[in-house]
């Protein structure tokens, strides 16, 4: 195929196909084919859906379909956008479902105990960067694994959380219900969808972290610790291995803890117990998203189209009526499409 | 003279054997809890069984055990394997699923067929896992995720989404009887134990394992079958963890397979670091799994001693696999000057120089 290409373009080199001709090929490039992948996927999910469950008056894609989506599950991709930071570095980060119920217990605990608002929101997010800045040292300053070092930051985080309370606290600070509650309507009354604060907050990580991963300097170095020789590529560009390698788990540890606080947002309270295996569902995100696991391949858009299609699939199951274990078995067979789609992509590439 | 020589070399080589860490704080762990609870450390016999609170640690540590063994040749050969805690739920909802509706399950054969069942399934998605890793080449990683996502699911699929509880005496007893005053399951950790320890040190495949761990290409170019052990080692992970699900579901015969084995596969790997083992492949320890189970299980017990909130559990484990990590690191070796000389020339040189330049 990349020889047809090739044979095809240089002819044509100086007439107006060229742009097409280079689209295309940027279509079927390699690095972009987990991610086309993914959004084939996301198509395919689409079409089924609005084939199947698509009423003479309403479609099933519509504005509320993406709305009600991102109502679920914004926390899960400000989360997986961390996550992506440290898989495309070529580490893990185990830990970010106990930062979520940590943060959640902190932020209930405070406002029951009467904290201003402003100062619980900015302390719950801090519990988040704690928690990465110490991975992060553990994993950097004493080479500890990252699988082992975010390990103990889980049982860490869960612990703590574990010793603020066992019981849901329920949140019924009125400041913190407005803000849960905030939400800007669109559509009349059939179509009726809804933008809310945690979705803002999840749109601004995104652009955040692309501009971070795509378009500056550390960026790169976290590329370039995805290269598997610990970072030595990168040091030698002149760029920072050892210090990106640490920040990669701060950031993901506060994004683990805006996560938190969306998911706070979500549920109006805080549990020992939210977040069990959601470090696997971002995971799984990323991974579906088109990041090789090994570091160094993925795009935070790309993660973006991964939660979709997770988030669609649970709307699917739900609207199907499947049994609650059909959710997980499904997942789990479309984490095997996508690894081995990865599979042969790098087979091939050898 | 050379007896000053000696006791120096004596100390330092009991220091930095690779258990001398591991075995103090599990030492340590115990002198704490018996000064707290003095009759801690008794060993009692009742009715021609053993009792006390050792005992039972040694007894609850067979579920670890057991896990972390088959996760110990597992991360021997570089890989790792996420999927044990959901194999333990599928074996156990397996096992507890045709006892329930065999409706004969006082029989010791009805007992027998539904462990074998479920030892089967079991060893059956760890050939799962294994073909994804050594024949598809799949990052293990990955790989057992995929069974540690779906397999709770294909759990709750066999018991219909219930917690399906039954009767079978002959079945519990693997979990809570005794053999010859010693308990059921510590018998079978033992007895594993030694087949495992066996079938690796006495013959050559402990080494393939590690030379496998160490140099994936080099060992299959000197001639090591890399695939199928790769394949073979994560059977018998699968097959040991649904053995530990049987062992550890059938004290309560009820199988609530969300929540059986939950976390696990965490624990598991958590035992064999402990236990000295690392996680980039290669040496392993097996005297340190049992170490490292047991470290575990005393910490679960030691929380109740103390009189700490049941809830300090994962605090506390926190903090210990912090501290093992943290004391056993190069760093900090380096500052105390307990660091080994390594014998090869020194790897972590270009490192460092790449540290400077950064």
């Amino acid at each position: 195929m990349t020889a047809q290409t090739v044979s095809e373009k240089l002819p044509t080199k100086k007439t107006p196909t060229v742009q097409t001709s280079q689209w295309w090929r940027r279509l079927t490039d390699r690095r972009y084919l987990p991610t086309v992948g993914t959004v084939a996927t996301l198509i395919l999910l689409l079409v089924v859906g609005q084939l199947r469950y698509s009423t003479d008056d309403r479609s099933f894609i519509s504005a509320r379909l993406f709305s009600n989506l991102f109502i679920d599950n914004s926390y899960l991709l400000v989360l997986a956008i961390g996550m992506t930071f440290v898989i495309i570095s070529g580490g893990i980060d185990l830990s970010v479902g106990g930062v979520v119920a940590l943060t959640g217990l902190v932020v209930a605990k405070l406002l029951e105990g009467g904290a201003p608002l402003p100062l619980v929101l900015v302390l719950g997010v801090l519990v988040g960067t704690t928690i990465g800045t110490l991975i992060g040292v553990m994993v950097q300053y004493f080479k500890i694994q990252p699988f082992i070092a975010s390990l103990a930051g889980l049982f860490l985080a869960r612990g703590l959380a574990n010793m603020i309370g066992t019981t849901a606290i329920g949140i019924k600070d009125e400041g913190f219900a407005s803000l849960a509650s905030w939400k800007i309507k669109f559509g009349e009354k059939p179509d009726i969808w809804y933008v809310n604060l945690s979705m803002i907050i999840a749109l601004v990580v995104l652009l955040a972290a692309v501009y971070l991963l795509h378009y500056t300097r550390f960026g790169r170095t976290v590329y370039g610790l995805g290269a598997g020789d610990n970072g030595q590529a990168a040091g030698l560009m002149g760029l920072r291995p050892g210090a990106t390698k640490m920040w990669v788990y701060v950031i993901s540890g506060t994004c683990a803890g805006i996560g938190g606080l969306l998911f706070a947002f979500y549920t109006k309270s805080g549990y020992n117990l939210s977040g069990v295996g959601m470090e696997l569902d971002a995971i799984a995100s990323v991974v579906i998203g088109g990041a090789l696991l090994s570091g160094g391949v993925g795009y935070v858009l790309g993660t973006f189209a991964g939660v979709t299609v997770y988030g669609l699939i649970l709307t699917i199951c739900n609207r199907e009526g499947l049994e609650i274990w059909w959710n997980r078995i499904l997942i789990g067979v479309i984490l095997l499409g996508f690894v081995l789609l990865q599979r042969v992509l790098v087979a091939k590439r050898r | 003279m050379t007896g000053t020589v000696q006791v120096p070399t004596w100390v330092s080589r009991v220091t930095k054997h690779h258990l001398f860490w591991p075995v103090v704080a599990l030492v340590a762990l115990w002198i704490a809890c018996g000064i707290v609870s003095p009759g801690f450390l008794d060993v009692k016999i009742v009715d021609g069984h053993l009792f006390g609170q050792l005992v039972d640690i040694t007894r609850n540590s067979v579920t670890f055990l057991l896990l972390a063994l088959g996760m110990c040749l597992v991360i021997a050969t570089g890989g790792i394997d996420l999927s044990v805690g959901a194999v333990m739920a599928i074996s156990l909802s397996v096992a507890l699923t045709y006892i329930d509706n065999s409706g004969t399950g006082e029989q010791a054969g009805t007992a027998l067929i539904a462990i074998a069942l479920a030892l089967a399934v079991a060893a059956l998605v760890g050939a799962f896992n294994g073909f994804l890793v050594s024949g598809l080449g799949i990052q293990p990683f990955i790989a057992t995720m995929i069974i540690l996502v779906a397999g709770r699911g294909i759990a709750l699929a066999f018991t219909g989404g219930q917690i399906t509880t039954t009767h079978s005496a002959p079945f519990k007893s693997i979990g809570s009887g005794f053999v010859l005053g010693i308990p059921t399951p510590v018998v079978i950790g033992a007895v594993v134990f030694a087949a495992v320890a066996f079938s690796v040190r006495k013959t050559a495949l402990g080494m393939l394992v590690e030379s496998i761990g160490i140099n994936r290409t080099a060992s299959h170019m000197a001639g090591v079958r890399s695939r199928n052990i790769t394949w073979l080692v994560y059977v018998i992970c699968g097959l040991l963890a649904g053995l530990a699900g049987l062992v550890y579901g059938a004290p309560t015969m009820a199988a609530d397979a969300n929540n059986i084995g939950q976390l696990m596969e965490l624990n598991a790997i958590m035992a064999v670091v402990i236990g000295g083992t690392k996680l980039d492949g290669g040496k392993f320890s097996l005297a340190g799994t049992i170490v490292g189970a047991l470290i575990l299980t005393t910490l679960d017990r030691a929380v109740i001693i103390f009189h700490l909130p049941s809830e300090s559990k994962d605090l506390f484990k926190a903090i210990v696999v912090i501290a093992i990590c943290i004391a056993g690191s190069e760093r900090l070796r380096e500052s105390v000057g307990l660091r080994r000389v390594p014998r090869l020339p020194e790897p972590p040189a270009s490192r460092k120089s790449v540290e400077v330049a950064a």
